[in-house]
């Protein structure tokens, strides 16, 4: 075959892009020409078989739950464990006894103990930033929700490191494991969070348990990943020392490649809390008390700075959690103090330990210390001034945000949709098949191809063909944003130091937020949707980029200088190049961050698989609906997955 | 240095079980509190017993109520939880949560015991079936959903509003988002809606555009009334916002249904009395709060005040306080029966 085609096809047309392109300009012709034929469009609340049967399924699960044995005796005592578990902690910081005032410690006792240990494991200037922000939470007027925050998140946490960890040391060091564990995680990091909010709480119930469960399967994945790396990326020298010195395995893994693995894991412990964190807010849904809350409260009375407010606090968390973790790391790997630093430095933990202990006593005697004080609560004047600025934003920029929406949406966003959607559906397997035969082989030409069947018989392929038309559109726009942001970073540490607060917050603001503001600049629209998916995963991208052109070496970028390459030329001929491992990790990533929004773009006039499954969220009789639009969100991650995890191995 | 090391992160929460253990014997401000909360508990029950010497209170218990995403259940929600917590010293949880069926599986599992306003025309029967949750009446509030217009739109093509003619007036409402058809924009995925039966039934050139959220239809005509640019959308009342921004409705013949899944297209959305569910467990408890929930009934206008005094910035226990100190009688007359009543 590939001699025939060496032989017989001219030379342009084995270019890849010429071949794409010419397969498109075909596709448009042949979309065009039947429009609107077989593209399976069926109404919001119309059910298929399959869609049915899932319904059934849920009302079974439904029905059986009270004497299930499964329930009774597995599910109901796993559910009340966690429970528990999370309540203690909630009980210390949180959530008072009935009838009393406070929790266990009041809030000065908090902050000193938080200091403490963030200055126990790395060192005061990022356990005075920690107290601050911490503090600042009080100061939005957001002390309970935050705590409660906290609480679940450091719950599912330590219940996500328990499990997290040994698999993660596990499918470091055995293959066989990793390979049977690789396709779990990666179905789990596709899939999105609000697809198994609700059928979590059919099987656990609402409230604390199944926010935590939900958190932990969404930040297990994430845990387990970098762990694993840890292990594997460890260098031979020093392990196959240890093996000729006749340790023994447990031996080998304790003394030697846990202790030289550290630095990466804690950074899979950080990573692992900031997933917890995001997700905790979004629980709220299904009942998990915390700063979800006010956010959801804020949006069903519009109320753009309480909604602020709440967010804000939960980037101070995040921005928190982050900088303790990530100091914690470098801490770790600094030269241990000797002599007199040493000295001084057991003095001063002396000394923090009994200032933080009297502070949990005084916190548990004196009112003003117990109870965050309402003179130090600036949530009103705080609010408000977000509302008057969000007013101003909105009515300002309104025709501008319309009128943009209203070109782009005509030239770019409505044709890709009519590829995809309006065309025939056997057409648009047919194309993408081919594209994908083209960039990523066979092999992933067959599986797209199955898995685009698979959707078809699910019945829900033209919401399918919307959701992904915006899913690409917005990947686009990320990675655009990604790399020229990125680049920026990466070169230039001033404008990294100015970037990283705005990282942080798009990276954890919970997309909630900022639905009305985006609403009111651009209405109930799919370009709306676009823009939140943009907003969340941007940032990612933009860290992964900087960090690759970072991590080009300074000789090749200074070779370059010193052979007479302008600024664009570095760039473009080195720095890029150079990076591309994280350019593709980028690509992926920023990918499965915009499938991870897609539902909220239901929330903001998207339409597609996103709409369907709040819907199916929110009217017991499409529920099957709604969890076969989840499974069809999946199926769609998988297919887009591959094709680039193929295309980026060829190249 | 390893050791040292090691022997520090031992310190650590050695250190803050030491602490806690220390702190936690000191005296707490709970103690106060909780001393403070027992007096005023039997002064309280004093003066009931003194001034009232009628029946007695009975123990009311902890309750939880499901807590939807519009501020007409916001407001409905928060004033019966007032006058539980107020009146008949009941523990009222509030848990946000999503309508509908999350809601009943979690009052199914005893999570939630009250929802106070459901729109849902008999979507809770298989709950119900179970035995699970019972329908506990009406609570006064009507709801009529319907399309709308804006005020401008209605006075300028004064038959816009006859809903069998909105054919004439598609290209008005054409966007980028429908291309030549009109949109028709349709309500949050939980809400009833009979939307694309209408359509069809009609024939109508207008295609579906699910916004998704109440906030999302709420900027919409906000938008359509301020900047006088067209809009076709789904709302209801009660409603607030129906008070701040002149909407005209788009008419259709009479209605003749009322399970969304029976309605031919043909006809307009019926009236439809609001529901208040409850788990059985609450009904047979024989619970004061009981009492009050089956009670509790007011009229769109009362909880069309509480809302906008929440929408106006107050927080829905201040506007609930509110309205409560000036309808003592109302509050009173769902009291009835409890033995307690407010003054």
């Amino acid at each position: 075959m590939k001699a025939y085609i060496d032989t017989h096809v001219p030379e342009f047309l084995r270019r890849k892009w010429v071949l794409i392109v010419g397969l498109l300009v075909v596709w448009f012709v042949l979309g065009r020409i039947f429009k609107g034929v077989h593209t399976l469009d069926i109404g919001n609340s119309e059910d298929t078989p399959t869609t049915e049967v899932l319904g059934q399924f849920a009302a079974n699960i439904r029905a059986a739950r009270a004497e299930n044995p499964i329930f009774v005796y597995i599910f109901n005592p796993f559910r009340q464990g966690i429970e528990s578990f999370v309540e203690v902690i909630r009980a210390v910081i949180s959530d008072p006894a009935p009838g009393a005032l406070i929790p266990v410690i009041g809030w000065v006792g908090i902050l000193a103990f938080i200091g403490f240990i963030v200055f126990a494991t790395s060192n005061w200037r990022t356990s005075l930033l920690s107290m601050v922000l911490i503090f600042g939470c009080g100061v939005l007027g957001m002390w309970t929700y935050s705590m409660d925050t906290l609480a679940l998140t450091i719950g599912a946490v330590v219940l996500s490191l328990v499990i997290a960890l040994p698999i993660g040391i596990w499918a470091g060091l055995n293959d066989r494991v990793m390979k049977t564990v690789r396709p779990v995680l990666d179905l789990a990091q596709i899939l999105p969070t609000l697809v198994y909010l609700a059928p979590l709480a059919l099987v656990f119930l609402i409230g604390i348990a199944a926010s935590t469960i939900a958190t932990m399967i969404y930040s297990i994945p994430i845990g387990i990943r970098i762990t694993a790396h840890a292990i594997r990326s460890l260098q031979n020298g020093p392990i196959e020392a240890a093996e000729s010195m006749g340790s023994t395995r447990w031996q080998k893994l304790t003394k030697v490649q846990l202790p030289m693995a550290k630095r990466t894991i804690i950074l899979g412990v950080n990573q692992t809390t900031l997933a917890a964190l995001s997700f905790v807010v979004i629980a709220a849904l299904i009942g998990a008390p915390g700063l979800g809350e006010p956010v959801l409260q804020a949006l069903s009375i519009r109320n753009i700075g309480d909604g602020v407010t709440a967010g804000l606090a939960v980037v101070f968390i995040a921005v928190m959690l982050d900088r303790s973790t990530t100091a914690a790391v470098v801490h770790s790997n600094q030269i241990p103090l000797t002599g007199k630093p040493l000295l001084v430095r057991r003095l001063s933990l002396g000394a923090a330990a009994i200032a933080t202990i009297v502070a949990i006593m005084i916190s548990r005697q004196q009112l003003w210390a117990a109870v965050f004080p309402e003179s130090l609560d600036f949530r009103d004047p705080i609010g408000n001034w977000f509302d008057a600025i969000t007013e101003w934003f909105t009515t300002t920029f309104y025709f501008l945000t319309t009128s943009f929406n209203e070109v782009f949406t005509l030239n770019i966003l409505n044709p890709i949709e009519y590829l995809l959607a309006d065309a025939p559906w056997y057409l648009t397997i047919i194309m993408i098949s081919v594209i994908a035969a083209i960039i990523g082989g066979r092999t992933v030409a067959i599986l797209s191809a199955i898995l685009l069947l698979l959707i078809v018989w699910i019945g829900l392929w033209n919401d399918t063909m919307i959701t992904l038309t915006q899913v690409l559109i917005a990947t686009t726009i990320v990675m655009l944003i990604g790399v020229v942001l990125g680049v920026a970073a990466g070169r230039n540490a001033k404008f990294e130091r100015i970037l990283k607060p705005f990282l942080d917050a798009g990276q954890t603001l919970p997309a909630f937020v900022y639905l009305v503001p985006v609403l009111a600049l651009f209405g109930p629209t799919r370009f709306a949707a676009i823009v939140c998916g943009v907003f969340y995963a941007a940032p990612v991208v933009v860290r992964v980029v900087a960090d690759g052109v970072r991590g080009v070496p300074k000789e090749m970028v200074e070779a370059a200088i010193a052979s007479g390459s302008s600024t664009t030329q570095v760039v473009t001929k080195v720095q890029l190049p150079a990076s591309k491992k994280s350019l593709l990790l980028g690509a992926n990533q920023g990918l499965i961050f915009v499938l991870a929004v897609v539902v909220i773009g239901g929330l903001v006039g998207a339409g597609g698989l996103g709409y369907l499954v709040l819907q199916g969220a929110s009217k017991p009789e499409l529920q099957g609906k709604g969890l076969a639009a989840g499974l069809a969100i999946v199926l769609l991650g998988i297919v887009m997955d591959r094709i680039a995890h193929a295309s980026a191995r060829r190249s | 240095m390893r050791r040292n090391l090691t022997k520090r992160m031992a310190a650590l929460p050695l250190l803050a079980v030491a602490g806690l253990v220390l702190a936690g014997c000191g005296d707490s401000v709970n103690d106060a509190a909780t001393e403070t909360a027992t007096e005023e508990a039997a002064v309280a029950t004093e003066e009931a017993v003194t001034e009232e010497a009628a029946e007695e209170v009975a123990a009311c218990g902890d309750w939880a109520i499901a807590m939807h995403g519009w501020v007409g259940y916001t407001a409905s929600a928060q004033v019966v939880a007032e006058v539980a917590q107020d009146a008949l010293g009941c523990t009222i949880e509030q848990t946000q949560l999503e309508e509908a069926g999350v809601t009943y599986d979690a009052m199914e599992a005893g999570s939630i015991d009250v929802i106070v306003e459901d729109w849902g025309g008999g979507r809770w029967q298989e709950w119900v079936d179970r035995g699970a949750i019972q329908e506990v009446g009406t609570n006064g509030n009507v709801g009529l959903i319907g399309m709308y217009v804006p005020q401008w739109m209605a006075d300028e093509y004064p038959d816009i509003t006859d809903g069998t003619k909105l054919n004439d007036y598609a290209e008005l409402f054409q966007t980028p988002e429908t291309g030549d058809k009109g949109a028709w924009y349709e309500g949050p995925p939980g809400y009833t809606t009979i939307g694309e039966k209408i359509i069809d039934a009609y024939g109508l050139n207008y295609q579906v555009v699910s916004t998704g959220s109440e906030a999302a239809l709420i900027e919409l005509f906000t938008q359509a009334a301020d900047n006088k640019t067209a809009a076709l959308g789904y709302f209801y009342e009660p409603q607030n916002f129906l008070a701040q921004v002149d909407l005209a409705r788009v008419n259709f013949p009479a209605n003749d249904w009322t399970d969304p899944a029976e309605a031919s297209g043909m006809t307009d959305y019926p009236e439809s009395p609001l529901m208040k569910l409850a788990t059985t467990e609450l009904v047979e408890s024989g619970s004061p709060f009981a009492t009050l929930v089956a009670n509790f009934n007011w009229t769109n206008d009362d909880q069309n005040m509480v809302a906008a005094d929440i929408e106006g910035g107050m927080t829905p226990q201040e506007a609930a306080q509110k309205w409560i100190a000036a309808n003592k009688d109302t509050v009173n007359s769902w009291l009835a029966g409890t033995g307690a009543s407010i003054s």
